[in-house]
Parts: structure tokens; C-alpha cells; sequence
């Protein structure tokens, strides 16, 4: 072997090296358990939790159909599909209302002078502090049968008895909406910050109303910002947990919720990992959409 | 064509109040280069931006075409600007950025393609139609900013040191690009700079503007010969200014020998004379007569810059081309005897410096 063979062979062990560690976590951390998971998504239920080590397709079956305990018809399984209709549903109302609010929430932050801006970013951050369980028993505080917008309306006598509003879908909503509300104004305060004025007052200038302005030169060039702040919002609504079950209860189920029962009460849990590995499917369409919107050539407008 | 009367801008209030234009009166010809000059903060930008549209006057009137536009929004001036840092859209193709104006006009396609393929073969960049703006070089960018602001065929082009960002040999080649553009298109140009050189090659006429107030309006040539004030004539080439007296038509400078008979009022004046205009070891007839000490030569290829000392502390330039012959015409430390001729002395009443 020539001496710069053995050189290039030590660079290439030398690179191996380095890069073991990094390796290691991701094999360790992220390979393993998910390829745990597909393999127990694959078994057969133990009768107390747990698997046996039997091959069988049960999990996945499960997913969207039921079988009848007494004469084995297959019918869909109208519980699973209205939670997987309500987890998307509620992950795109509540991208939907964090866009709405944190949209103009950003624009305000950016707009105002470098040194208030420190300020108001530390009012959007301050939620953070505290802990999500927190944060969301705050919210049923408010909203409960004797919270405080059940007793001030009461009070006022703007009703006569209180509002059902806890436990609906309007609570997970809610709650998910406070608690993500963060994750849009960020990136798309990032944006607009980097957004450069000069470009709106040269399309004023030439003869751009405020709207044409906003449609064809601000919103292109902020509108990765915007993209980002619904995939850091969609995502973790559609997987969450702790949300839905304090504000919604057994009532207003999730995603989350119904894979967290097959490994408790239900004790499936080659189903509960079917309907993992079907929630990190729907991330990663989420997140395809993703990069096609932001990396992918666009037309010419 | 464009009238300014008393246009007046002032920002803040109370104490920190800042006047930044102090009722401002001229009026620009049609198809005219006109230039504001002055050095920065002398209110030549908030007077750019004003005719734009993009800071509202605090007082006064802006006339276009017989009709007051001082309160009409940037959108509806027929006024487009060539912005410093060009602002061209980075999302878009330097067509789209060309044709923009027009979109935003809701003109018919066919016009806004027709237009676009007419004004980039106007800054010859018909080749680059399709690259997106981010991807030119400073100069082009600088053509297709001009490109987009002439599209929509305004009234008055605006120009806001356009040229500052380029290298001193594009900016060369752009100076003379764009006055053949404004004779091609018989617009008139306002143009700011703080460039004297720029105003005095491009300009038809220039307002040069010192501390909010307008000093002097005149072609390059007035300006250069008979600057208005000290000012004036400091910031445009250079200038040896000398303290002298006058006494019933007589000018009188401690330095020289005998006086000049000249009609000006009796006090003491600022005597200003142009270095290329000091005659070096010779004397003339009606001329101002001193002796100097050679200080220092400077060389500058095509000139050299001779630093004199005369009596009383008086320093002066005088700048002597240089021939054919080598060698330089004098020694550092020599005595000479300078003339400043009468025709090249101006008189400017003595400013308190």
C-alpha cells in the first residue's frame, strides 16, 4: 500500500470517528425505538399489556376498522376515525387562530422601535416559564362551570346559569391555541424583522396601493416565516397530549390521548403502535408539504 | 414645471424639535438635470423624499403642473425614485421588478411586457430579463432600478445617490449613462448627491443646501466662478480664502504691496481665489502682488499642488501644471513671488467662522 492510500484510508477512519458519537445518540435515541415500535406494532397483545411474540396484523387492522366481539363483521371503526377527524381538524383550527393572532401580534413587534421590541418579545416568551400543566389548568380556571367567565357572566347576569364550555372541542381549541400561540409570533416576527421597509416604500412609490403592497411584495418575502410558524404549530397540536385531556376529558379525545389508552387501560399495544407510527406518518406528509412549499421552484407569478 | 414654496419640514417636538428644511422656495424646469448638493444632514434627502411624497411637508407648497400635490400619497404622484440601495424586489425577476409599476397600475399584459422589453433595452439588460434581482451585480442592479422607476413614464425621475454604492470606475461609466439616458428621454431628473464632482459633470443646474437652507442655484459654471457665499465656495473645488479690507473702492491686503480699485461695500471682506488661478513668478499689470515661501510640492500627475506661507500666517495653494519638461519648477523653501490676478479674485462679505 502507497503512502497516500494509507493517508486517505486514516482521513476516512479519522471521519468515522468523529462522527460516532452523533451516530451513537441517533441510533440509541431515535433508530431503535422507532424501529421498536414497528416491530411491537406487528405482535400480538399480552393479556396484561405487553406483547407476545406472535406475528400479526391486528395492530394495524385496528387502526381504522373494528371487528364485532359476537359475529366477526368488519366495519370501520367510526371512534378511531372521528379522533383522527378531530386531531386534524383541531390542528388546522388552531394553526388557523395562531395565524390570525400571531400574524399581526409579529407585525406589531417588528414595527415598533429596536429597543421596545426586546420588551414585547419577553412578553411572548414569559408563558414559557411556566409549565404546560400550568398553563393549561389556567385555562380551565377560566373557562369552567364556576370559573371566572361562568361567575362574572353570572354575576352581570348576562346568563342565568352557566356554559357548558369545558370538555368541548371549543376547550381544546382553546388551550392549544394559548399554548402554541408562541410558536407562530417567533418565526414570523423573525421574518417581518428581516423584512426590509425600503422594498414597501419602492412599491409605494410606484404606484402599489397598500394591498398590492402587502399581497405581491411583503407576503412573498415573509411567507417562509409564516410557513414555518404553522408547521412549529400544526405538529405538536396534532400530537398533543396533555391538552386535550385536561380540557377535553374523555369527550374531545386526540391522536395522543387514544395511543396513551391502548398502552393503559386498552392494553393493546401493537395498536397503540399502529397508531404511532400512523401519527408520525401524517408529520412527515405535514412536513414534505413543508420543504415543497419553502425549497421547491416556484412559478413565475 | 415643479414649484417648491416655502417648504418647511420639522421633526419632533417641544425641545428636541429639529428643523430640517427652512421654507425652501425654487422652481425646476421641465426636462431638466437638477441636482441637490450638499454635504449630509443639510436636508437634501427630506427635500428628495418630500417631492416623492414619503415625509409630509410641515409647511409650504409643492406645486406639479399647476396643482398642489404636497399632501397627495407616494402611489398617486406621477414621481418615481431610484432608491440608494436600489429596493429592488429580491423575489422577483428583474423583468417583474421592471414592469412592476405598471401591474400595480392594472395595465393590460400586453403594454407591461411591451414597456418592460422597451425599458431594459433602454439600460441594455435585455439579455438578464429573467434573473432574479438578487443575482446582478451592483451596477446592474443600479440599471434595473432605473429601468423600474422610468417604466411608468413619470414626470420627474428622483434620484437618491444612486451612484454611492459603485466603485469609483462604474460610477464613471454610470455618470455618463445616465445623463445620455435623461437627454434620451427628455425627463427631468432631481437628482441628491453629496458628490461635487458628480453634480458638477451631470447637472444642468444645482441647488447646493448647507444646514436646511438652499445657498446657491446655479449651472455648474456659475457656481465654480461666482460662488454665492464662503460656503458655497468651500464645498465646491477648492479655494484660498484671504481676509482683506475695503476702503472706498479700494481692496487692501496686508500682504501685498498695492491695492485694487473695486466697487464693494467698505469693511472687511473674504478675498477667494481658485488655485489654478495664483500665478507662480510673474506678474501682472491688475493683480494683487505678494511674496511667498515654497512649504511643501505636492505631486499630482497632471498638476502639482505648491503650498505657499506668506506674512501673518497666511497660507495659500496654488496649483501649477505640469509641462512637458521635467523636473519640478520649484524647491521647497524658496522664495517666489505670487500674483493674484483681478479677474480671478472673488469678494464674499466675512462670515463669522
Amino acid at each position: 500500500m502507497d503512502a497516500e492510500a494509507r493517508l486517505q484510508q486514516d482521513d476516512t477512519r479519522r471521519r468515522w470517528a468523529l462522527a460516532l458519537p452523533a451516530v451513537t445518540i441517533i441510533t440509541l435515541f431515535s433508530i431503535l425505538p422507532l424501529v421498536l415500535v414497528v416491530v411491537y406494532s406487528f405482535l400480538t397483545p399480552g393479556d396484561f399489556g405487553n406483547v407476545k411474540w406472535q406475528l400479526s396484523f391486528e395492530g394495524w387492522f385496528g387502526v381504522l376498522f373494528e371487528r364485532d366481539i359476537f359475529d366477526d363483521t368488519v366495519s370501520f371503526s367510526d371512534a378511531h376515525l372521528t379522533i383522527l377527524g378531530r386531531s386534524v381538524a383541531l390542528s388546522l383550527a388552531t394553526t388557523f387562530i395562531t395565524l390570525v393572532l400571531g400574524v399581526p401580534t409579529a407585525w406589531f413587534i417588528a414595527t415598533r422601535p429596536a429597543r421596545q421590541r426586546a420588551f414585547w418579545l419577553f412578553m411572548i416568551t414569559i408563558p414559557f416559564w411556566t409549565n404546560l400543566l400550568v398553563r393549561t389548568i389556567a385555562v380551565q380556571e377560566m373557562i369552567r362551570s364556576e370559573g371566572v367567565f361562568n361567575s362574572l357572566f353570572l354575576w352581570l347576569r348576562v346568563i342565568d346559569a352557566p356554559i357548558q364550555m369545558m370538555f368541548t372541542n371549543f376547550a381544546v381549541l382553546l388551550g392549544m391555541a394559548y399554548v402554541f400561540l408562541p410558536l407562530m409570533v417567533l418565526p414570523v416576527y423573525a421574518a417581518i424583522e428581516k423584512f426590509d421597509f425600503r422594498l414597501a416604500e419602492a412599491a409605494y412609490d410606484l404606484y402599489a396601493s397598500r394591498l398590492y403592497c402587502a399581497r405581491k411584495v411583503i407576503l412573498p418575502i415573509v411567507r417562509p416565516g409564516i410557513i414555518a410558524g404553522s408547521i412549529l404549530v400544526f405538529i405538536p397540536s396534532l400530537s398533543a397530549y396533555v391538552t386535550p385531556r385536561i380540557m377535553g376529558g374523555g369527550k374531545s379525545m386526540m391522536l395522543g390521548n387514544l395511543i396513551e389508552m391502548q398502552f393503559g387501560q386498552g392494553r393493546n399495544w401493537p395498536l397503540g403502535a399502529a397508531l404511532a407510527l400512523t401519527l408520525t406518518a401524517l408529520v412527515l406528509v405535514a412536513l414534505v408539504w413543508y420543504t415543497r412549499l419553502t425549497s421547491g421552484k416556484r412559478k413565475d407569478v | 414645471m415643479l414649484d417648491l414654496r416655502n417648504l418647511t419640514k420639522r421633526f419632533g417636538k417641544g425641545d428636541s424639535a429639529f428643523t430640517a428644511l427652512h421654507e425652501v422656495s425654487f422652481s425646476i424646469k421641465e426636462g431638466e438635470f437638477f441636482t441637490l448638493l450638499g454635504p449630509s444632514g443639510c436636508g437634501k434627502t427630506t427635500l428628495l423624499r418630500m417631492i416623492a411624497g414619503f415625509e409630509p411637508p410641515s409647511g409650504g407648497a409643492l406645486v406639479l403642473d399647476g396643482r398642489d400635490i404636497a399632501q397627495m400619497p407616494p402611489n398617486r404622484r406621477p414621481v418615481n425614485t431610484v432608491f440608494q440601495n436600489y429596493a429592488l424586489f429580491p423575489h422577483m425577476t428583474v423583468a417583474e421588478n421592471v414592469g412592476f409599476a405598471l401591474s400595480a397600475m392594472g395595465r393590460p399584459k400586453a403594454e407591461i411586457s411591451e414597456t418592460t422589453v422597451r425599458m431594459l433595452d433602454l439600460v441594455q439588460l435585455s439579455h438578464l430579463a429573467h434573473r432574479k434581482s438578487g443575482e446582478l451585480s451592483g451596477g446592474q442592479q443600479q440599471r434595473v432600478a432605473l429601468a423600474r422607476a422610468l417604466a411608468p413614464k413619470p414626470r420627474i425621475l428622483l434620484l437618491d445617490e444612486p451612484l454611492s454604492a459603485l466603485d469609483m470606475k462604474l460610477r464613471k461609466e454610470m455618470q455618463v449613462e445616465l445623463k445620455r439616458l435623461q437627454q434620451e428621454t427628455r425627463l427631468t431628473f432631481v437628482f441628491v448627491t453629496h458628490d461635487q464632482e458628480e453634480a458638477l459633470t451631470m447637472s444642468d443646474r444645482i441647488a447646493v443646501m448647507n444646514g436646511g437652507r438652499i445657498q446657491q442655484i446655479a449651472t455648474p459654471r456659475e457656481l465654480y466662478d461666482q460662488p454665492a457665499n464662503r460656503f458655497v465656495a468651500g464645498f465646491i473645488g477648492e479655494t484660498n480664502f484671504l481676509p482683506a479690507h475695503c476702503t472706498k473702492g479700494l481692496l487692501t491686503l496686508p500682504q501685498a504691496a498695492a491695492s485694487l480699485p473695486v466697487s464693494y461695500a467698505d469693511g472687511p471682506v473674504t478675498l477667494m481665489v481658485r488655485p489654478e488661478h495664483i500665478l507662480l513668478g510673474e506678474t501682472q499689470a491688475s493683480a494683487l502682488t505678494l511674496t511667498a515661501r515654497v512649504e511643501r510640492l505636492v505631486y499630482f500627475g497632471t498638476d502639482t499642488h505648491v503650498h505657499l506661507q506668506a506674512e501673518g500666517e497666511l497660507t495659500l495653494i496654488a496649483r501649477v501644471q505640469n509641462g512637458m519638461r521635467s523636473g519640478a519648477p520649484y524647491r521647497e523653501g524658496e522664495t517666489v513671488t505670487i500674483s493674484l490676478p483681478s479677474e480671478a479674485l472673488r469678494l464674499l462679505p466675512q462670515e463669522v467662522a
